[in-house]
């Protein structure tokens, strides 16, 4: 049993999981009937013409939210293998993780007294 | 046979949606397509059994960056910019590039290293664990490098809070603290009253 | 001719999997539909079929032949891709998941972290089908559903990061073989502060009550899909509650020792209950964090959604790192009774 044959299954499970929906969805557009009209496909806006292009600019903070994110899931992408081999691990290998731990800590405190943490 | 016909796979979607990133018209088109390509190069890293890597290919660029890409280019709706204005402009300067990155990428992988036979690591058993081996080396061998990345990360938290973030306005906040703090009686008391009488 | 069986093989394999999970989708609809009526006193669907044990398939029927609209601003390829996105992931994370000692389609050494990236992936069907209706309210529930799942993820990763501290593996059959002994060895005691907020934030990422901001009814309708109708519906209703049982599967597979018996080590009732297969043990420990979701639909009311960014940035992350701080040093001095063990 090599490595690779454990993914052939999970390869062939997305294939199958994205199938299934097309399937789905396609009975659904067969099955149904259809009788379409202006008022029915315009983008709902209780009943009134929509007012605007619904693309709008938004607030900065889902930007930030999102990049904050990033850093933090890289983090958790680093402490993942730390985790795993921690009982084999020198205690220079745990003083190390402590600095990168703590210099995101750090990180962490800033964003939160700056209040980037804050919704209004 | 089959690792073959799916290296083949990925490697021919790979470069289609690579392909499909330039010459998409909307960003956000392009966006998606860069998505499959990351899906794609990530199933190509797994072939080459480097299984950790390959899911945080995943994790961290297609669900982490990839989000944030989308949040911007949905948002700004950029789909009616005419985006290839500079095109003839820049074409001269993209050309150079091209031409030095390609030179790189045949000094550093000519002949010696050409081939589906090179690239084709030993097959390691189920019980190979590419991660707890990654683990045992990243934090002590190359502990310096790691602990540079940990203050990069550091520089690009203060970095995204300087440049977006533009300090709280007119905000009512939640002062959590005070509500948790708040006793029965503080709220509501009991008075007495003389003139109510029974009727 | 051996690959096509070997092939064939699999892909029975995996409709093994995915059917009885469908018809768990159906009747856990049912089940939550019930179970609020009667915390509501209420009696909940009883017409369709013995006490309204046909009703999901009703809706499931009523669903495909409804009209499916595709609205006039819509991108009309992304608006229908949506649906299939969100599903896909959540049905495919169901490829690591093991059942019982043995039993699981595939056996790989980054069990964990296949699942957290699966969990990852949802969030595009649902920013596409905000964005490609092309609507305000849509657009609103996608945004709000992005930022909460991304920030109840990293929370999620510090929760998984202690179990991995405790178990030294990232195979799911050995993090629940690590808890076998007895049920005090179960990780929900040692990792307790890690259980509640992985619950909490499986809650939050699958956007349930009392975290449903994303389509909250009073305030955007429907959030992001407010325009789908008929069979893109039903994958996103699909998908939500196939994500809800996947959750509860991790909860259990984590925390509550998987398909190990509650009796176990216990000296008489263990070989009293030696007959029931792992997978029943499993099943009702789904169970019981399926009922925990419909009762805290019916118990809570929706959260704010400051409230909401505030609980998973500035409680359950500090949480995560200060537990994770505790238990790599337990790991380190192996202290007992649950962290002295060889490891993996």
């Amino acid at each position: 049993m090599y490595m690779l044959a454990n993914y052939l299954p999970i390869v062939i499970f997305i294939g199958i999981a994205l199938l299934l929906g097309a399937i789905l969805l396609v009975a659904g557009f067969v099955l149904s009937q259809k009788k379409p009209n202006a008022a029915k496909l315009a983008p709902y806006e209780c009943g009134f013409d929509a007012m605007e292009n619904a693309r709008l600019p938004f607030d900065v903070r889902f930007y930030l939210v999102a990049i904050l994110f990033i850093i933090f899931d890289l983090e958790t992408a680093f402490l993942f293998p730390w985790a795993v081999v921690l009982r084999h691990l020198s205690w220079f290998g745990v003083a190390s993780m402590g600095l990168f731990l703590g210099l995101l800590v750090l990180g962490f405190i800033y964003e939160w007294k700056k209040g980037a943490l804050e919704w209004e | 046979m089959i690792q073959q016909f799916i290296f083949y796979l990925f490697s021919a979607m790979a470069i289609a949606t690579a392909a499909m990133v330039i010459i998409s018209k909307s960003p956000v088109r392009a966006a998606l397509f860069l998505v499959v390509t990351f899906i794609a190069s990530a199933g190509l890293w797994i072939l080459l059994q480097a299984e950790f890597l390959g899911l945080v290919l995943i994790l961290v660029y297609v669900g982490a960056v990839m989000t944030l890409f989308l949040f911007v280019v949905m948002m700004l709706d950029m789909d009616g910019i005419e985006l290839r204005s500079g095109f003839v402009q820049y074409l001269p300067f993209a050309l150079i590039v091209l031409s030095v990155m390609l030179a790189f990428i045949i000094l550093a992988v000519w002949h010696t290293s050409f081939g589906l036979g090179h690239a084709n690591p030993s097959k390691e058993t189920a019980a190979y664990n590419n991660i707890a081996l990654l683990g045992s080396v990243l934090y002590t061998q190359y502990a310096y490098p790691f602990v540079l990345a940990g203050a990069l990360l550091l520089l690009a938290i203060i970095a995204a809070i300087s440049l977006t973030f533009r300090g709280t306005r007119n905000a009512k906040k939640q002062r959590v603290e005070w509500q948790v703090s708040v006793r029965a009686q503080d709220r509501l008391y009991k008075t007495s009253m003389k003139n109510e009488k029974r009727l | 001719m051996d690959t096509i069986m070997n092939l064939l093989w699999i892909a029975l394999k995996i409709l093994a999997i995915v059917l009885p999970l469908t018809i768990s989708v159906a009747y856990l609809t049912l089940a939550e539909r019930k179970v609020i009526a009667y915390m509501h006193s209420r009696i909940g669907p009883n017409r369709v079929g013995f006490l309204g044990l046909l009703q999901p398939f009703a809706d499931v029927l009523k669903l495909l032949l409804k009209e499916m609209v595709i609205p006039s601003q819509s991108n009309r390829y992304l608006f229908l891709a949506a649906p299939v996105l969100v599903l896909a992931p959540a049905l495919a994370a169901w490829a690591v998941i093991p059942f019982s000692k043995g039993l699981v389609l595939a056996n790989i050494n980054a069990g964990l972290l296949y699942i957290f990236m699966m969990s990852s992936l949802s969030v595009y069907g649902v920013l596409i089908a905000g964005w490609a209706s092309n609507s305000k309210y849509a657009m609103l529930g996608a945004l709000r559903a992005a930022a909460q799942t991304v920030s109840y993820e990293i929370a999620m990763g510090f929760a998984f990061v202690g179990v991995l501290l405790a178990a030294g593996s990232m195979n799911l059959q050995t993090i629940v073989l690590a808890q076998s002994g007895n049920i005090l060895h179960w990780y929900f005691l040692p990792l307790l502060p890690l259980f509640f907020v992985y619950w909490i934030s499986g809650v939050a990422e699958t956007n349930r009550h009392p975290f449903d901001m994303v389509e909250g009814e009073s305030e955007i309708v429907a959030g992001f899909h407010v325009e789908y109708a008929g069979a893109g519906f039903a994958l996103f209703f699909l998908a939500e509650y196939a994500n809800m049982i996947l959750i509860s599967a991790v909860a259990s597979l984590l925390f509550l020792g998987g398909w190990l018996s509650p009796f176990e080590g216990i000296p008489l009732l263990e070989n009293v209950f030696a007959f029931v297969p792992g997978l029943v043990w499993f099943v009702l420990k789904m169970g019981f964090f399926l009922f925990l979701y419909i009762w805290l639909r019916a118990t809570f009311p929706r959260y704010r959604y400051d409230q909401v960014m505030r609980l998973g940035w500035k409680v359950l992350i500090p949480i995560t790192l200060i537990w994770i701080v505790v238990v790599s040093f337990a790991v380190k001095f192996n202290i007992g009774p649950w962290f002295n063990q060889a490891g993996v």
